[in-house]
């Protein structure tokens, strides 16, 4: 900081990509990093990974069903959604992006129902909640093989699409040199898919007597390997901002830190990373605490770049405030997601029971 | 539609008045003095910092004009108070007139989804209000600072150099009410207007904000110190407007 230039009068700019954007990328992260613990078991049939894989289907649903939501309540316009598919333009990420999130989604349902059928027709055989809807929606119950495979690769396109737009979208914004970098779609998708596994291994934990131990430290494992990717990238864009190699991270990198804030975010988050890393690594069996901290660090990384990042103005001097506002603009907007993300996995769950899902070779 | 008009009546005052013997003679001439090659206006700005004496005349004026809801700028005179080594007194006051730089290279147009911001054939970077959806990409990817979200339409919001006042042939609000006489609207395309006098005589001292951004700006500085160029490295705004929200 410059102490001879005392900046006296400016405009403050308000963030516009609101709490929502937040959960969004979020959610939609969470959804697709889940969709692909859903494979080795699903589509692969890698032993000892069926029932982490069913589990992991019901996070990517529950967190994809969700999280357009958000998109959505983020527009300032959300009733023009419509306007994304009526003017498409081919020079916009988020414009392209409209149209990766259906075919995502879509591969993504047609996966889950015709991998989740012959659990809902047992469910109705046995009597369980709801049976007579868990029975309509089984349709019979049958297994298509070709069919499920055929929807696990139209969902893996949409999501490898998804991950790339979300990422691209924020990288390209090169008036913001914090966000205009390659390592933000990596680091966007790292942390997307250790927070899958984190969802993931939370569900293992729901199951009666904790998930089979056997598919926690497989999850572990994933999730060490996440943690020591995320490092090796984090420290990476260090290397790049102090040595001055890339002009963009050493601007990005003194924009923040002469910000306690950004200090206080950036020490928890390596703090946070590590520690993942280390019990994931030697306590495999901690299924919950890495879990959980690896949905912190997913969500924490995404409110620092995005709400932090806004917080940066572009030409003045020091930074802008942020407080978080109580309304629908604010917290009500996390708590909303929330709750319907809530009332989804109750849904959900009531059809299908975790321990329905998580039995190995069910 | 955008027939060329006569200069005088989208040039500053002055130029208006020092040019009317001329103009009379050419229009009884030519009814419609070819402007240039084309014939179109790139409608531009040049801020003389030198003449701006930091009275907030235009950030009002644009208020009123364009009915900007309060908290909320198009245009703003961002003022510094800078220490000063070569003078008897501490410190001075630089004051950067800022607004949108209606950018030849504008980043904010390709990013909308929904090609609701778009640059005039005139040059003039404007926001469709019917087609916008209130994302926000555009407020993101403008390296300035310049956009913001309008709490009362919900839509994407910036200067528009007063689009509805030039294409009735008057000034930007700004323009008229400088005091200081710092903002001069004119065509680029227009060699004998004042815009593009002014900036010849002073093409070595011509600057833009943030030519490495590589946007194009078409609003243009005299006297620019470099330490305003991009972003202000300094202590942070000690007065800020009122929040409305949170
Ligand atoms: S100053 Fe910003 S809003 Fe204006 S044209 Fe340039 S990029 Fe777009
Ligand atoms: S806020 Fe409006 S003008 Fe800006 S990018 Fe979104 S749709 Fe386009």
């Amino acid at each position: 900081m410059n102490a001879d230039i005392v900046e006296t009068v400016n405009v403050a700019r308000e963030i516009a990509w609101l709490p929502w954007a937040v959960q969004y990328f979020f959610l939609i992260g969470l959804s697709y990093g889940a969709f692909l613990v859903s494979l080795p078991g699903l589509v692969f049939r890698r032993a000892g990974w069926e029932g982490i894989s069913r589990l992991a289907l019901l996070a990517a649903l529950v967190c994809g069903l969700t999280a357009p939501v958000a998109l959505l309540a983020d527009l300032h316009q959300p009733a023009r959604f419509w306007h994304f598919y009526a003017y498409f333009t081919p020079t916009s990420w988020m414009s392209w992006g409209a149209f990766f999130i259906p075919v995502y989604l879509t591969g993504l349902i047609l996966y889950a129902w015709l991998a989740y059928r012959p659990l809902l027709a047992r469910h109705a055989d046995e009597g369980g909640r709801l049976a007579g809807l868990a029975r309509r929606i089984a349709y019979g119950g049958h297994e298509s093989r070709n069919a499920l495979v055929a929807a696990a690769l139209l969902a893996f396109v949409g999501a490898a699409l998804v991950a790339l737009y979300t990422g691209v979208e924020v990288m390209l914004v090169r008036a913001r040199p914090l966000w205009h970098t390659p390592l933000l779609p990596v680091q966007f998708f790292v942390t997307a898919l250790a927070g899958g596994l984190g969802l993931t291994l939370l569900f293992n934990r729901g199951l009666p007597g904790g998930g089979e131990p056997g598919a926690t430290r497989r999850m572990a494992t994933a999730l060490a390997a996440t943690q020591f990717v995320a490092l090796v990238v984090g420290g990476l864009w260090l290397a790049l901002g102090l040595s001055g190699v890339s002009p963009t991270h050493a601007q990005a990198l003194a924009e923040v830190a002469p910000s306690a804030n950004w200090q206080v975010s950036a020490v928890w988050a390596v703090a946070a990373t590590v520690v993942t890393l280390l019990l994931a690594w030697k306590r495999p069996a901690s299924g919950l605490l890495i879990g959980l901290l690896a949905l912190h660090s997913a969500w924490m990384m995404r409110w620092t770049i995005f709400i932090g990042g806004q917080e940066v103005p572009k030409t003045g001097a020091g930074y802008y405030s942020y407080q978080l506002p109580l309304g629908p603009e604010g917290l009500m907007g996390i708590v909303g997601t929330v709750g319907l993300w809530i009332f989804l996995f109750v849904v959900l769950t009531t059809l299908l029971p975790l321990d329905r899902l998580g039995k190995a070779g069910a | 539609m955008m027939y060329p008009k006569p200069p005088a009546l989208s040039e500053s005052r002055r130029a208006f008045l020092r040019g009317i013997p001329v103009l009379t003679a050419a229009a009884a001439i030519a009814p419609a003095p070819a402007l240039a090659a084309d014939g179109k206006h790139h409608w531009a700005m040049l801020v003389d910092t030198r003449k701006c004496i930091g009275c907030q005349a235009c950030t009002v004026s644009c208020i009123q004009e364009n009915a900007v809801p309060e908290g909320s700028f198009r245009t703003v005179v961002s003022t510094y108070s800078v220490k000063l080594t070569d003078a008897d007194q501490p410190a001075g006051t630089y004051m950067l007139p800022r607004l949108c730089n209606h950018c030849d290279a504008p980043p904010c147009v390709p990013v909308c989804p929904v090609g609701a911001t778009f640059k005039r054939e005139d040059g003039i970077v404007v926001v469709d209000g019917d087609r916008c959806v209130g994302c926000a990409y555009c407020v993101q990817a403008c390296p300035y600072d310049a956009r913001f979200i309008n709490h009362e339409t919900n839509k994407a919001d910036k200067c528009t150099f007063c689009a509805h006042r030039v294409d009735a042939g008057l000034l930007p609000a700004c323009v008229e009410t400088c005091v200081g006489g710092a903002r001069i609207f004119g065509d680029l395309n227009d060699p004998d207007g004042e815009l593009r006098r002014r900036l010849d005589a002073a093409k070595a001292e011509v600057k833009v904000l943030k030519p490495e951004q590589g946007t194009e700006p078409r609003v243009f500085y005299i006297g620019l110190d470099e330490r305003f160029q991009g972003k202000v490295e300094g202590q942070g705004t000690l007065w800020q407007p009122r929040k409305r929200h949170g």
